[in-house]
């Protein structure tokens, strides 16, 4: 046995809790599950039934723990793990699977097929076969947890000239993006890029909440990774600067798998529930609209909006009806998807898969399906709540020439918004 | 009725006991990682969802999709279920009343007739060949023979033996074959009702 397949069968062996373990006995491979992937109704072969691609991690399973697969492994499909095998998990884990348990809601036995294909990423990445380039994010975000200190003037800088952009989108120059501030109710983390921190900053000055902005990123490639050491080091930096803030909510960006990583993983690795919520913006701007603390005119959104339902918080978040209220108040005419809500189908770039270019034409083509229900949607514009999501339907609707304008919900609401505050000041509206 | 089929049905349940009291003691033998997270929903509304609604035909798109392969599955094991009643009765009671008789004998075959179903579709359909082991075909062969034996036993009593000794073989078959999925089923639907109705996703309505 090589170096690889020990550490993979001892990532396997940690993993393995009960929740797995059902997992891998339940399935009955009666096949329900086939149509339910994106990646199956895009490319309909067998290698894409997810009950296949979990007899990969079963194959395994069998061959280490069923006395019948040690002695008669042709009998119930056991095989040894080997460099070859692992290599063409790679493919399987990483490349054919997002996560996304649109299998798992929809088979009969509620195998959950993600959590083994998590178990499988666990296995290679202990073996040294994960995607390099998940690898180098995931470390990319511990060191920048470990140097915090050396890159915080300049982080400093860079969000001053992000507060100006917005004084000036606002036209306030009372609009401050706060760094450090103690005492704040609420820490705002955002992603790499000021597209997640404009729009944030303008909503959060215009409902006059009291923030401050997080020094890291959201984003959480361990969990992509299957790497739960990792994904709780990254996590930690966010933890530790909420906890040495005070804030009493973290607010997370338009992010997926940031969410399902800090609001419902996190607490394990950590040992129990945080001294704060953990939130998605999405869930904040509901909560302002209903409460009045927003005011938004939906004319600033015309034509048709649809919304396409990130796994992560949707069916997986729990978060169905947040970015409903916030499109009903946001935008001049609301259509959902067919599917959508917690039967939504994936977009085919979560998982990590976006970042990967080595696999663009694999997720492009696992996108299909998605593109071709937005095609019937006949909407121009696609609404998500997911930075993952948003990058692979803007790929996907250039692949797929959709013709169509994907936006971020915080975008939508700042037009509103802005639309909202030039009417009031506008004579009419004083009048009024 | 007593005899030798007796006798082996009466040590198969005592294997298909031990062994299911292995997989259990191998369940609790792993760590059980509940989500520590605050619940946006209930947990119990969704195990209870998990096990009732959940489990109607029309509940999944996946279900609605492939309703005639559902219903099978569900008929199928309603005759394993009577299958095993009808063991229990042929140990003690074999002069069963004419219609509870007939009533068994026509689940025992609806049942039968399904598990044939699922096996020959499990054949010729390619998708399901791929994703199929032998043991696959074993097990439900197996099964199917059982409840084939059973009906035919509710009919004709000659046939008692044949339908003893199948019932035996299935129940030593449980533990070890593919067939022990009827236990994992539980754990299965447990973890899916608890997973989702913490995340307010199913069983109710999301209270965070």
């Amino acid at each position: 046995m090589s170096e690889a397949t020990t550490a993979a069968l001892s990532a396997f062996e940690q993993a393995l809790d009960r929740r797995l373990l059902a997992a891998l006995e339940a399935c009955a491979r009666c096949g329900i599950c086939t149509e339910s992937c994106h990646y199956y109704q895009s490319t309909p072969e067998p290698a894409h039934v997810p009950a296949a691609r979990a007899e990969k991690v079963r194959a395994v399973y069998r061959r280490s723990h069923d006395p019948i697969g040690r002695r008669f492994p042709w009998l119930v499909g056991a095989r040894d793990l080997t460099d070859e095998s692992l290599d063409d998990l790679v493919q399987t884990a990483f490349a054919s699977c997002t996560l996304c348990r649109r299998c798992t809601i929809n088979c009969p036995f509620g195998v959950d097929t993600a959590l083994i294909m998590r178990a499988a990423r666990g296995m290679l990445t202990a073996a040294g076969k994960a995607p390099e380039m998940l690898v180098m994010l995931a470390d990319a975000a511990i060191a920048r947890g470990e140097h915090a200190g050396e890159f915080r003037e300049i982080y400093r800088e860079i969000v001053a000239g992000l507060e100006l952009d917005a004084q000036a989108r606002v036209g306030d120059p009372s609009l401050r993006i706060p760094l450090d501030r103690k005492g704040a109710d609420i820490l705002y983390v955002g992603l790499s890029g000021a597209h997640t921190i404009l729009p944030a900053a303008i909503i959060f000055h215009e409902a006059g909440a009291n923030w401050t902005l997080s020094m890291f990123e959201a984003s959480n490639y361990g969990l992509f990774l299957g790497d739960p050491a990792k994904a709780k080091a990254i996590a930690k930096r966010i933890v530790d600067e909420a906890i040495e803030l005070g804030v009493k909510d973290v607010v997370l960006t338009e992010c997926g798998h940031a969410y399902a990583a800090l609001r419902w993983e996190a607490p394990g690795w950590f040992g129990g529930e945080f001294p704060f919520r953990v939130r998605n913006i999405e869930e904040v701007l509901a909560e302002y609209i209903q409460d009045g603390r927003l005011v938004l005119d939906p004319s600033a959104n015309p034509g048709p909006v649809t919304y396409h339902d990130s796994c992560n918080l949707g069916r997986n978040g729990g978060l169905l009806e947040a970015p409903r209220v916030v499109l009903r108040a946001a935008v001049a005419e609301f259509r959902e998807l067919d599917p959508h809500g917690k039967d939504s189908l994936c977009c085919g770039g979560g998982g990590g898969l976006v970042a990967i270019p080595e696999w663009e034409e694999i997720r492009l083509r696992a996108g299909r399906k998605k593109a071709e229900q937005v095609r019937r949607a006949g909407v121009p514009v696609v609404a998500t709540s997911c930075e993952n999501c948003n990058l692979q339907l803007t790929d996907l609707n250039a692949h797929y020439a959709l013709g169509v304008k994907v936006v971020g919900l915080m975008e939508l609401v700042v037009n509103a918004l802005l639309r909202a505050k030039e009417r009031q000041a506008s004579p009419a509206g004083k009048a009024a | 009725m007593g005899g030798a089929e007796a006798w082996a049905v009466l040590g198969a349940a005592a294997v298909a006991a031990a062994g299911l009291w292995r997989h259990l003691s191998i369940v609790l033998s792993r760590p059980f990682r509940p989500e520590r997270a605050r619940p946006a929903g209930s947990p119990a509304a969704g195990v209870r969802y998990a096990f009732t609604l959940g489990m109607m035909p029309w509940a999944k798109e996946s279900t609605r999709l492939h309703l005639l392969a559902y219903l099978r599955g569900i008929v199928f094991h309603a005759g394993i279920g009577a299958g095993l009643v009808g063991l229990v009765l042929a140990l003690w009671t074999p002069d069963l009343p004419a219609v509870p008789r007939r009533l068994l004998a026509g689940i025992l075959a609806a049942g039968a007739a399904a598990g044939w179903g699922g096996l020959a579709a499990r054949v010729v359909e390619p998708g399901l060949r791929t994703l199929s082991t032998p043991d696959d075909y074993v097990a439900v062969a197996l099964v199917s023979a059982f409840l084939t034996a059973g009906a035919l036993a509710s009919w004709d009593a000659r046939w008692t033996g044949i339908y003893l000794l199948a019932g035996a073989a299935t129940l030593v078959a449980i533990p070890f074959t593919k067939i022990r999925h009827c236990f994992y089923y539980f754990f299965s639907r447990y973890f899916f009702g608890l997973f989702y109705g913490r995340r307010g996703v199913l069983g109710g309505a999301r209270h965070e």
